[in-house]
């Protein structure tokens, strides 16, 4: 799989109301790697994702994964291909427990979720290591039994890093992972994040504004502005941009890198 | 046959005039704070039973016609602020629900004071017989319920369009909490929007009971048509409700003429075929509750 | 397994407690004043109310064309007495293939939809099937409805008086309950708890929810279907008027009246709701004002229903998560003390 992409994006484009979102965004992130996406605000970076991951389908331009394209898939059937993804706001079931809330996942992988039989106690006990083994990754396993809404920002941010896991992804999609976060949260959230690609070998694919994050973690950038594309390459090539410098980043936020 | 359809045609409009003012109303009220008005029929029937009261009391015809639907309007604003202001921001299950438990109540309660009776109520003699134009002659009433409604649908356009409150409803349409920022009183713009869609009602209300009479399920038995307008037109869509409930009003009456037993459910029919074709409507917009 | 079925909880007290006095209905019926006729029509109720549960209180749907279904189950009843003559059982297992039927012609158009556009589609349908019965005279009686003979039961001659009648009414609400209670606990019942919650997420776990939105409209239907048929068959009588929206209203009034989301809700919404008109009916023409002050008050008042108002109360799990119902997070691995 060495040089071919896992995913890859060819010029897509998103237009609302005759505004676009994002245009002519091409880009590949190839298996194994941490990939992230920056840009100012209103740059079109989540629009970019919600492309990627189905949650709308682009205007124009196409999408391919693990070399099938996947431009048109509804987004239920990219999770079982592979992928998987996380949102701004944590996604998560606001009623239950942090057990339930991984447990779904888990059953859809096992290919339960659809089942009017309970699972043998077996399966269940399977399906509980499963649930340990996911939340101990994200070191949650004393949160198990408790409300998921009871829990802070960061755990719960945690808690859908989990379930994205849950369904045994290739590929992970994160939104604005730190969004909201205080800074001791963020520590852990970014040990996380390096723990999927060395422990897990998982390809990571995220969009961020804190730049000193992304240069600290990512192998490859791809700057947005506007919607558009601004610039790519290794975090040293992005930080010694100019126009990056210009359009998103102040001098003094490079000096401090 | 063919000398029929022209009628037809006729009433096919007036109908469809009834639908759409119905259901613009509804989907103003819809639109703003997503509350969903199954009492809307009994605000129509409210203002007929006051206008036919203050006639018979002997009002003067226009002065009760002008009167009723603002008292019906009256009587919204505190519904509104009592008992549908709580609901605000919850699911719309919830609005449904408590507004057809009023309708339950309100329907009741007509009966109570006027009986269940269909009461008598003829339009002034000035607006009986018909007027011979051009090729057909159209009856009085239901030409002056098609200027009355035209020129209701006319200022709305005006009101919502060309005034500076207008500008601040449609605004908050699209992001209430923008507007409250900036420091507009959401609330006030709640109750007053609510005001305008049970306007709307009333004079559709004071105006129907010319045609269908008056009992306590006058209103009721444009509601659902009128929710079937919305649809077809796309919510979020008035002018979508204006179009859709000028077709349906037209399809139905021509399906009285021709299949009379499928004139009732021509309008779920249609409704089936424009949701396979488009989901959202004909004018519908993306996103908004679907 | 076996430990789950054995544990006692307060609420399984409480229900054997209601089963008992249920039971014991046609015995106290002349004390109470309360005769069986009324209470298997309550019971009966609960069924369309359990299809009503299923979609508003467990998937987050609202379900206002269950009158539909609840209708094409009587109708399918009586018509396949009326013209083949068949024996009750068969009769009724009629009206729930009709419900059914009905189901997978709307339900292609429903399940893509949520929220309001899916309460207001569903209402539309309804109507249709409403207008069909109010049309066809010749088949359906019209307006003026339909009589409908009870016929014998298939093992034997004989027909079911009042009080047999009643208690093949408990026993079959009691293996709907079992039979709605079996479906909420298990996987699919699940997801749909976690459609209700959050959808967006349920599809990035890689589980189509249109799928499990499909299936839930067939069984709703299905407890409608059968509600209806069974009801035709008690009153002796049905007319068009039962598959009117409004009928649909009262279903989900009892539902959250008793407490959407819970399996026991809809038993005491229905209860209170049939016994109460019943009795209000006979004090005041206007019972209506009450029904819909009911519906207010609930709404604001009361929106947990009496059993999610009394569960909350005693710091049980969430809504749609019953305390009997912690299997998820009761079993014996978690005897293990994962604490720290």
């Amino acid at each position: 799989m060495g040089d071919k992409f896992l995913l890859e994006a060819q010029d897509v484009s998103k237009y609302f109301g005759g505004v676009h979102a994002c245009e002519g965004v091409s880009l590949g992130v190839r298996e194994g790697s941490i990939h992230a996406v920056i840009g100012p605000n209103g740059a079109g970076k989540t629009t970019f994702f919600n492309a990627l991951s189905g949650f709308y389908y682009p205007d124009h331009g196409r999408v391919f994964f693990g070399g099938e394209e996947i431009t048109r898939m509804p987004n239920w059937r990219r999770i079982e291909r592979g992928m998987s993804r996380t949102f701004q706001t944590p996604s998560i079931f606001p009623e239950l427990t942090v057990y339930d809330n991984v447990m779904l996942g888990v059953r859809s992988k096992a290919g339960i979720a659809f089942h009017a039989r309970t699972p043998s106690g077996e399966q269940q006990a399977a399906h509980e290591r499963r649930i340990d083994e996911l939340l101990g990754f994200v070191n949650l396993v004393r949160f198990k039994e408790r409300p998921v809404a009871e829990l802070s920002h960061g755990s719960q941010r945690l808690c859908e890093i989990a379930m994205s896991l849950s369904t045994e992804p290739r590929l992970v999609l994160l939104d604005e992972p730190m969004a909201g976060l205080a800074e001791s949260e963020t520590e852990r959230i970014i040990s996380v994040i390096r723990g999927l690609h060395d422990r897990l070998g998982l390809t990571v694919l995220f969009v961020e504004h804190n730049m000193r994050v992304v240069l600290g973690l990512a192998d490859r950038i791809t700057v947005l502005d506007r919607g558009r594309i601004l610039a790519e390459g290794t975090p040293s090539e992005i930080a010694a941009n100019e126009a990056v410098r210009d359009a998103y980043l102040g001098k003094e936020v490079l000096e401090h890198v | 046959m063919l000398e029929h359809v022209g009628p037809q045609l006729f009433n096919g409009l007036v109908l469809g005039a009834f639908y759409a003012i119905v259901a613009i109303g509804l989907s103003l009220i819809m639109n703003l704070t997503g509350t969903i008005n199954m009492a809307h029929g009994s605000f129509m029937t409210l203002a007929g039973y006051l206008a036919f009261s203050m006639i018979a009391r002997g009002t003067n015809f226009w002065f009760a016609f002008l009167v009723a639907p603002l008292l019906a309007v009256l009587v919204a604003i505190i519904v509104e602020r009592t008992l549908i202001r709580p609901l605000y921001g919850r699911d719309p299950v919830y609005s449904l629900l408590l507004t057809f438990g009023l309708s339950l109540i309100a329907e009741e309660l007509f009966h109570v004071v006027w009986g269940a009776n269909t009461l008598p109520f003829a339009p002034p003699a000035a607006l009986g017989g018909t007027l011979a134009l051009g090729f057909m002659n159209f009856p009085v009433y239901r030409l002056f319920i098609v200027i009355v409604l035209v020129f209701a649908f006319g200022l709305l356009g005006l009101f919502l369009y060309r005034t500076r409150f207008g500008l601040r409803l449609r605004a908050a349409v699209q992001d209430s909490e923008m507007i409250a920022a900036l420091g507009t009183n959401t609330q006030l713009l709640y109750t007053i929007n609510f005001g305008l869609g049970i306007l709307l009602a009333g004079i559709a209300g004071v105006l129907a009971v010319g045609l269908l009479g008056l009992n306590p399920t006058t209103g009721n038995t444009l509601l659902m048509p009128a929710f079937v307008t919305v649809i077809i037109g796309g919510m979020g869509s008035l002018y979508g409700s204006l179009v859709a409930g000028v077709l349906i009003g037209v399809a139905t009456s021509l399906m009285t003429l021709y299949v009379p037993a499928a004139s009732e459910v021509v309008i779920y029919i249609l409704m089936a075929v424009v949701l396979t074709i488009r989901p959202r409507g004909l004018f519908g917009e993306e996103g908004l509750f679907g | 397994m076996n430990r789950r079925l054995a544990r006692v909880t307060p609420g399984r007290i409480v229900a054997l407690a209601a089963l008992v006095l249920l039971a014991l209905e046609p015995t106290l019926a002349p004390y109470i004043h309360v005769d069986v006729t009324i209470v298997s029509a309550a019971l009966l109720f609960t069924i369309a109310a359990l299809s009503a549960n299923l979609l508003l209180g467990y998937t987050g749907l609202p379900p206002f064309g269950n009158a539909a279904f609840f209708g094409l189950g009587a109708y399918g009843c009586a018509l396949s007495i009326k013209y083949l003559n068949v024996h009750f059982f068969t009769a009724t297992i009629f009206g729930m293939l009709a419900a059914l039927l009905g189901a997978l012609i709307v339900a292609p158009f429903l399940v893509r939809r949520r929220g309001i556009y899916f309460g207001l589609l569903s209402i539309a349908f309804g109507q249709v099937f409403y207008f069909i019965a109010y049309r066809f005279t010749d088949v359906t009686g019209g307006e003026d409805g339909m009589a409908v003979t009870r016929p014998y039961l298939a093992i034997s001659s004989f027909t079911l008086k009042e009080t047999a009648f009643y208690y093949l009414s408990l026993v079959v609400f009691i293996l709907s309950i079992l039979a709605f209670k079996a479906i909420v606990q298990s996987p699919f019942g699940r997801t749909l708890v976690a459609i209700r919650q959050n959808e967006v997420r349920v599809r990035y776990l890689g589980l189509d929810s249109n799928r499990f939105v499909f299936v839930a409209i067939l069984i709703s239907a299905l407890f409608a279907g059968l509600s209806g048929a069974l009801s035709a068959l008690l009153n002796g009588f049905i007319a068009p008027l039962q598959l009117d929206w409004h009928q649909s209203g009262d279903f989900v009034l009892a539902t959250i009246l008793g407490g959407s989301g819970t399996v026991w809700g809809p038993l005491i919404g229905s209860i209170i709701f049939v016994i109460g008109r019943d009795i209000i009916s006979t004090i005041t023409p206007y019972w209506q004002i009450f029904i819909g002050a009911l519906f207010v008050a609930c709404v604001l008042g009361f929106p947990r229903g009496i059993l999610g108002t009394i569960l909350a109360r005693f710091g049980a799990a969430p809504l749609s998560n019953e305390p009997e119902e912690a299997n998820w997070t009761q079993s014996p691995a978690i005897a293990v003390d994962h604490h720290g």
